[in-house]
This record gives structure tokens, C-alpha cells and sequence, in this order.
């Protein structure tokens, strides 16, 4: 009898479902005190309604027969798959006029960069010849991207 | 007719293999959702709701499992789905009952008010503790059946109805015991 309220006192500390259910099946399946403080198959049918206390199912056909013949009539007056077309050609309309719109307004839109044509330091002068300590130098020229300034690099030619 | 005729029927569409699944299921399927539920009417609805979906989607079912279990499977979703619904209407109900330009037409019942369970001890219970109750009393189903109606594990279907009969049994004694101390 310890061992049962032991049992009892493990199932209501412990909520987990894979712990409680090996106590049920390791334990209070098995014991007859245990089984007696639950409801048996008996009681439970005299709370619950059965199939056989609802009569005749004639009724309810007449109730579904009417809703599946209505049904399936509705569905005859158009082919299933033309009905999906038209359920769903507003959202295809409407992703066609975003995709268009958005095409447009990013074709129009200047992008974060600069035109090619800009960036060549050809177009903003010309380096026609440099000295370094009297003799020709090597040169390097570079622009970085998106800005206007104009670096210069001279060294002695080796 | 047995079940596999009424199946390869209703799969070709006749009208008397629909008659003869809905008489040979019909009042199991109600009798759930009425225990499940707990009110005639949505019962019907929800058994209505469930044949028109086994009639759309029998191709969808595998023939290796129980067809019973199949159907009450859909039986018990569709049972929760009319309960979460009822649910929302009580709780928008409630709000409109201040609202002096929502009212009902005067005679009509509040449908926000549940009917009584079959019996109002199933109160105490989860929706999902009175299906396997249901099932384990009425169909004799097993925690591993019940499991396959309730989408869960053998394990959680057998603490659901060890749960279901523990309170059931425990508001019963309790009771007998007030009307014999009363």
C-alpha cells in the first residue's frame, strides 16, 4: 500500500509524459488498488454516449447526401482546375504589375556605384612625363572607386 | 456491402456507397464528436463536415490502416476544430455583449453558452482525455489505437486516458461521498 502512494506521490512530482507512462505500465496497470480508484470500462460507458443510443443513421444521410449532392453539383458547373485558375489569376495579376513596376522603377533608379566612363582618370588629365631627381620615374595613377580624388605615385625608375 | 466495397464505391463517386458508409459509420462518428463536443447540433455539423471530407479525400487513404481509425482521425480533428470555433465566438461574444449595437434577435438561445456534455463530469476532462475515454470505453481501442486518432504517441495516449479515468473516478467518489455526508 506504501508502494502505491509512493507511486502515486512519483506520478503527480513528475510530469513527464514518457515517466508517468512507464509508472502506469510498470505498476498501476497491474495493481488491483490502483486499478480500483479508476473509472472502469463499464462507468465510463454509462457517462458517455454510444453509437447505439443515437438510433438510425437515415437521418444523417438525408443531412449529407443533400450537402454532398449540392456540392457535387456546384463542382459540375465548372471544371475543378478552371476554378483554381480563377482563384488564383488576382495574385498572379498582381505579382506581373510588382514585378514590372519594381523593373521599372530600379532600371530607372542610379545605382550606388558611379558611370564607367567616369571613373577613367584619362578623362580628368593627362600625365605627359615625370622626373624624379632628374630622371624619368615610374608612374602610377589611381583613382578609388566613387570618389574624385586622384592619387600619384612616382618612383625612381630601378 | 463489407468495407472494401463501400470504399472502392465512394471512390467512384456512387451515391449508394456514400448511403451505405454514413449508415455503417454515421453514429460512431456522432457519438464521438457528441462525446467530444457535447452538443447535438455541432455534432451533426461536425459529422457532416467529416463524411464530406472522406468523400473528397478517400484517395488519400492507406489502405494498410484501419478505415475506422482513418475516419475517426478526421472525425476528432474536425471535433476540435469546431470546439477552437466556438471558443472564439464565446470569447468575441463576451466583448459584444458591451457593445450596445450587437444584439441577438429576441426567443434565440445564447449560443455562446455551451450545451451540457453528455454528461457534465466530462467537464472535467481535455478535449483529447474525452476522446480517448470515448474510444477506449466505446470502441474498445487500445493506447496504441488511440494514439493513431489522437496523433501522439502509445505513451501520451495512455497517460491522457489514465488521466480521464483517475478524474472521472476521483468526481464520482467525491460525490457519493457529499450525498452521503449530505
Amino acid at each position: 500500500m506504501d508502494f502505491c502512494r509512493t507511486v502515486e506521490l512519483l506520478y503527480a512530482a513528475i510530469p513527464l509524459r514518457p515517466f508517468r507512462d512507464w509508472l502506469i505500465r510498470a505498476h498501476m496497470d497491474a495493481c488491483p488498488r490502483c486499478q480500483s480508484r479508476l473509472l472502469s470500462r463499464e462507468e465510463a460507458r454509462t457517462l458517455m454516449v454510444g453509437p447505439g443510443q443515437l438510433g438510425d443513421a437515415g437521418e444523417l444521410w438525408q443531412r449529407i447526401g443533400r450537402e454532398a449532392a449540392r456540392l457535387g453539383a456546384s463542382s459540375e458547373t465548372g471544371p475543378r482546375g478552371g476554378r483554381l485558375v480563377w482563384r488564383l489569376a488576382p495574385a498572379a495579376a498582381l505579382a506581373a504589375v510588382t514585378a514590372l513596376a519594381g523593373f521599372w522603377l530600379l532600371r530607372q533608379a542610379a545605382g550606388p556605384g558611379f558611370e564607367a566612363r567616369a571613373a577613367a582618370p584619362a578623362d580628368r588629365f593627362v600625365i605627359a612625363y615625370v622626373k624624379v631627381d632628374g630622371a624619368p620615374a615610374q608612374t602610377f595613377v589611381y583613382q578609388p572607386q566613387g570618389t574624385d580624388t586622384v592619387l600619384v605615385w612616382a618612383q625612381k625608375t630601378p | 456491402m463489407d468495407e472494401r466495397e463501400i470504399i472502392e464505391g465512394c471512390l467512384r463517386g456512387s451515391a449508394a456507397s456514400n448511403r451505405a458508409m454514413v449508415e455503417a459509420y454515421g453514429t460512431l462518428v456522432l457519438s464521438v464528436a457528441l462525446n467530444v463536443i457535447g452538443n447535438r447540433q455541432d455534432a451533426e455539423d461536425v459529422c457532416q463536415e467529416t463524411f464530406l471530407q472522406v468523400f473528397r479525400r478517400l484517395d488519400r487513404y492507406d489502405r494498410e490502416r484501419s478505415f475506422k481509425t482513418w475516419l475517426l482521425t478526421i472525425a476528432y480533428r474536425r471535433s476540435l476544430d469546431m470546439l477552437r470555433k466556438k471558443r472564439r465566438f464565446a470569447e468575441f461574444s463576451a466583448r459584444a455583449r458591451f457593445e450596445p449595437a450587437v444584439v441577438g434577435r429576441p426567443g434565440e438561445g445564447d449560443p455562446a453558452v455551451p450545451a451540457p456534455l453528455p454528461s457534465k463530469l466530462l467537464e472535467a476532462l481535455s478535449p483529447r482525455e474525452r476522446t480517448a475515454l470515448c474510444l477506449w470505453a466505446n470502441e474498445g481501442y487500445t493506447a496504441k489505437d488511440i494514439s493513431e486518432v489522437l496523433a501522439c504517441s502509445a505513451s501520451t495516449a495512455r497517460v491522457y486516458l489514465f488521466n480521464a479515468r483517475r478524474k472521472i473516478k476521483a468526481l464520482l467518489e467525491n460525490d457519493h461521498g457529499l450525498l452521503q455526508n449530505g
